[in-house]
């Protein structure tokens, strides 16, 4: 096509210069002025659209729009260097049967102990006295501080950690406070490891979350073995990936035709809402239920090994959809039959044996099974019957959420935004230091606006997470910019261009541009050639007139 | 020529026997018309007669015709065709209405060839004015010329683009400049492309004035009249607006054929190009080839200033193969000029091979098309292949005419040189 282009622009051209040509080997007439101020009017009336319109509609349209990208900053996140991620965790002590100047001076004792212990910058415990005679007010205190823990005068040094709220009831021996002067006591070295150990599960966890990002190496806790790694490691992986909102489906298999109904709705109020209710902070869920009959699943033998539970799912059949609206899916089957799990006498150590009860196992990062047995004519499945596989999801949940196993349950749940807040804040950052890495590596990749828009979002949000750590709105702003991080990272328009070399650009224009150029330029450099002879001979021809 | 009654009774004769010819094939074989509106070849997306029935139809319903995105033509088509009894129903209006538009273009197309601006212009007369066509014989090889036919029997609204910009040419010759410019800007308002036909037409124009009242000045002229073609053009923009309350017709008419968002296959060049174009350099390209397209217009009316009827009929043969939606309509515009030249017809060297390429095309076109779409035995660089054969015979006739015209006034200067072989260098 290209060529056919030019074979018009050449006849046009060629034509016109047939009088000079033609005329050259038999001494022709010479051209007329007015043939050549014609050739060099067309040569100019193309060469105008090239330069005044092709030259900036080149531009305009080639140019690749790199919006600036605070690159330094967004390495110092990736890397580390602007945050340090600090958990300052206020713990209040609540001693009303001591002496201020007592308990203030304990208190100091439990701090340099707790100091001396700790070997893990990033997780703070303060202790700080709570005003005597205000337990009543208990809840207030509950919104900052992390822990309560209440001093009781009893027999011996012993502590207990409440179930359902999260206070710490220490017993000591009256003779055991220690003095004014007393520089160290049993009592605050009781006290301190009791509280270590309480958080030990989480300072783990925390310290494991930046061992494995590009956080620099100062703040690498040494503390962790590796076998604490390992079970970490695991238990990370077990977990669903972070989400705002989570999905739950409950559904019902059976193989015959009955049951037909279940009470789900009511058991799940009863049994999980509860627990849901607490995670609201944190999470939020949408629920819905479901009932297929003559459901078979994939291994159809009547005890259950420990490899058939990985195939148990009938994918193929169940319908099970994967996501709903984007928030990821977690799955609560309940499998109407008598098939049994059989476990290895030998299995029972703590990681396989907790997993699978005899009726149930969980599937990491998907969700939960429970083999609920059933006399042959049951046709509706009553709340009762509900409790204890609603028990199991409920506790799987948790475990599926990333829940720490130690504590109690407002503990757990505190830990569990630390933590999901510290995971988003290193993962927003190592995407930013990706960002910033990839338009470092590929200076030909454009950069649209909403990219730079989103990298001073995430930035801005990162930098309200970092400073509120340990808090509920940390949670929040890690959550925004994590989410900003990756639409920035996964910008349509960028990924198209990712590898564009300058070579593929001459493949790109030279077939078109080639064909229709040659012309052109030969003929405007043929067109200058002729109007310098011209200017040359006129000006031999003015010297030789002066000459005569 | 032997007396104007007999000339009148076979002009009538000749437009009778076409008008028949097309009642006969639209009656005989009723299957015809819509076997032919579905051919990618006749049917482009911005001429389509099968879109019009879905823009007629949402304008029918009170709906926006450009939504949806299928209907890429002109508003006013709109109110036209809801005054004619439904096509499905009472299909022998809208036959009446095409052959009409047929013959009015076969009418200007006479009187244009009758002019004899073809072999003698006020600046140019060629020496083999003597031998030439009546314009009886141009209207007949127009109006008996299959593609033109086919045009027609498609029912494409590009015959309307066809007829208005040869009374354009018809009333320029005849001296009537500002009617030329209404026609111009009908022909513009319903394709677009016709807008760069305005430099040639301007300058046909100005050297047709009638004696009477001549206007000396060229720039004073040229104002004048672009001044008129904006005030046509806003008033049918205008209108449109009217009729369908919005500015939406814009981008969806003209806006289709300067981004080409619609890439159905048509016999042009573009289709294929921009299916496999970068992204990223789409727009760039789309504007490489629109400004090659307009690129002609400059050179080609400075080069041969003397005789403009000539740089249009180039710029028609240039339009059919690097438009953006280009469709046998085109071609058959380009072909009822060309007889016009029938004096430089000795000087063009190769005849045979334009015409055995052009057939060859035209044959083999449908066919490759039938086994890319519908056999599935080829791909789409079997009908691409076809389009660029179909393009390079077209543009081997077009640079020929140009050789052909251009050697014709050369011996003018050179009469010496009469009939004497010459080499391109």
């Amino acid at each position: 096509m290209a060529e056919t282009t030019t074979d018009s622009v050449l006849v046009t051209e060629s034509v016109a210069k047939y009088d000079g040509a033609e005329t050259a080997r038999k001494q022709p007439p010479p051209e007329k002025p007015a043939d050549v101020r014609r050739r060099s009017l067309v040569i100019v009336s193309f060469w105008l659209i090239v330069l005044c319109l092709g030259l900036p509609i080149w531009w305009q349209t080639t140019t690749i729009y790199r919006a600036k990208l605070p690159l330094d900053d967004m390495l110092d996140w990736a890397e580390g260097r602007a945050c340090r991620p600090v958990f300052p965790l206020r713990i209040s002590v609540e001693a009303n049967d001591l002496q201020q100047q007592e308990a203030q001076n304990l208190l100091r004792l439990t701090q340099h102990a707790l100091d001396d212990l700790n070997d893990f910058s990033g997780h703070h415990l303060r202790l700080q006295l709570s005003p005597p005679g205000r337990q009543n007010e208990s809840a207030e205190i509950e919104d900052t501080s992390a822990l309560t823990i209440r001093l009781l005068p009893g027999d011996s040094p012993a502590s207990a950690l409440h179930p359902y709220s999260s206070i710490l009831d220490i017993t000591y021996p009256p003779n055991s406070v220690p003095t004014q002067t007393s520089s160290s006591s049993a009592l605050a070295t009781y006290i301190a490891g009791q509280l270590r150990s309480t958080f030990a599960e989480e300072q783990a966890i925390i310290s494991y979350l930046l061992s494995t990002t590009s956080f620099s190496n100062e703040q690498r806790p040494q503390g962790l073995t590796p076998e604490a790694a390992e079970s970490l490691a695991k238990r990370t992986t077990r977990s669903l990936k972070y989400s705002p909102t989570y999905h739950l489906t409950f559904s019902l298999f059976t193989g015959g035709h009955q049951p037909s109904s279940w009470d789900i709705e009511a058991a799940v109020d009863e049994f999980m809402r509860p627990v849901l209710d607490v995670l609201t902070p944190i999470h939020n869920f949408t629920i819905d239920t479901q009932i297929q009959l003559y459901a078979a699943p994939s291994v159809q033998s009547q005890v259950l090994n420990k490899e058939d539970l990985s195939s148990f799912v009938n994918a193929a059949e169940w319908p099970l959809s994967p996501s709903i609206g984007g928030a990821p899916t977690v799955n609560f089957i309940a499998y109407i039959g008598n098939q049994t799990i059989g476990l290895p006498p030998t299995d029972q150590d703590a990681s396989d044996g907790a997993l699978a009860t005899s009726q149930s196992w969980l599937v990491p990062q998907w969700g939960t099974v429970y083999l609920l047995p059933l006399p042959e004519d049951t046709t509706h499945v009553s709340v009762l019957t509900l409790k204890q596989p609603l028990l199991t999801f409920t506790s799987h949940l948790l475990s599926l959420l990333g829940t720490p196993q130690s504590g109690s349950l407002p503990l757990r749940l505190s830990t569990l935004s630390r933590i999901r807040s510290a995971d988003l804040l290193l993962r927003a950052s190592s995407t930013l230091g990706s960002l910033a890495r990839l338009s470092l590596a590929l200076p030909s990749i454009s950069i649209p606006s909403s990219v730079a828009d989103g990298v001073a979002k995430t930035m801005a949000h990162l930098r309200l997470a970092c400073d509120t750590l340990g808090t509920p709105e940390a949670l929040y702003h890690a959550r925004v910019a994590e989410q900003e991080a990756e639409r920035a990272f996964f910008e349509k328009s960028m990924v198209g261009q990712l590898y564009f070399p300058d070579e593929h650009k001459i493949a790109v224009y030279l077939p078109l541009l080639g064909p229709v150029g040659v012309p052109l330029v030969m003929g405007l450099l043929n067109e200058l050639k002729a109007w310098r002879k011209r200017r040359r001979e006129a000006l031999e021809k003015g010297k030789a007139k002066k000459d005569t | 020529m032997n007396g104007g009654k007999v000339t009148l009774g076979r002009t009538a004769g000749l437009y009778i026997g076409a008008a028949v010819l097309r009642l006969a094939l639209f009656t005989v074989f009723p299957g015809l018309p819509d076997l032919l509106t579905g051919r990618v070849e006749i049917s482009t997306p911005v001429t389509s007669f099968k879109r019009l029935q879905e823009g007629l139809f949402l304008y029918n319903h009170n709906v926006s015709p450009y939504d949806g995105g299928v209907y890429h033509q002109a508003p006013l088509f709109l109110p036209l065709f809801s005054l004619l009894p439904s096509s499905s129903s009472f299909p022998i209006f809208t036959y009446l209405l095409y052959i009409v538009v047929d013959l009015l273009s076969a009418n200007a197309l006479q009187k244009i060839a009758d002019s004899g601006e073809a072999v003698s212009s006020a600046l140019f007369t060629s020496p083999r004015r003597e031998k030439r066509w009546s314009g009886l014989v141009i209207a007949a090889v127009y109006l008996f010329n299959p593609f033109t036919i086919a045009t027609c029997l498609g029912r494409s609204t590009s015959v309307f683009t066809t007829c208005a910009v040869l009374h354009a040419i018809a009333k320029a010759i005849s001296g009537a400049p500002i009617s030329a410019m209404i026609a111009l800007s009908f022909a513009s308002y319903l394709s677009m492309y016709p807008l760069l036909l305005l430099p040639p037409l301007l300058l046909l124009s100005y050297d047709r004035q009638p004696a009477l009242h001549t206007q000396k000045s060229l720039l004073a002229f040229t104002l004048k009249h672009i001044s008129v073609v904006t005030g046509v053009l806003s008033t049918l923009f205008s209108m449109s607006y009217l009729i369908t309350g919005s500015w939406e017709f814009l981008p969806s008419t003209y806006g289709v054929q300067l981004t080409l968002s619609d890439l159905t296959p048509n016999v042009g060049l573009w289709w294929y190009f921009f299916v496999e174009m970068f992204d990223s350099f789409r727009s760039f390209f789309l504007a490489v080839f629109w400004l090659h397209l307009s690129s002609y217009v400059g050179g080609l009316c400075v080069r041969i200033r003397t005789q403009p009827l000539v740089v249009l009929t180039l710029l028609l043969g240039i339009f059919a193969i690097f438009k953006p939606y280009p469709s046998i309509a085109d071609m058959s515009l380009f072909l009822a000029m060309v007889p016009l030249y029938r004096h430089v017809f000795p000087l063009m060297r190769y005849t045979f091979v334009v015409a055995a390429v052009v057939m060859y095309a035209t044959f083999l076109g449908p066919a490759f098309y039938h086994l890319w779409i519908y056999a599935g035995s080829g791909n789409a660089n079997f009908f691409y292949a076809i389009t660029l054969v179909w393009g390079l015979g077209l543009s081997l006739m077009v640079c020929d005419l140009t050789f052909a015209v251009l050697r014709d006034e050369w011996e003018v200067e050179r009469p010496e040189m009469v009939g004497k072989e010459i080499r391109q260098i």
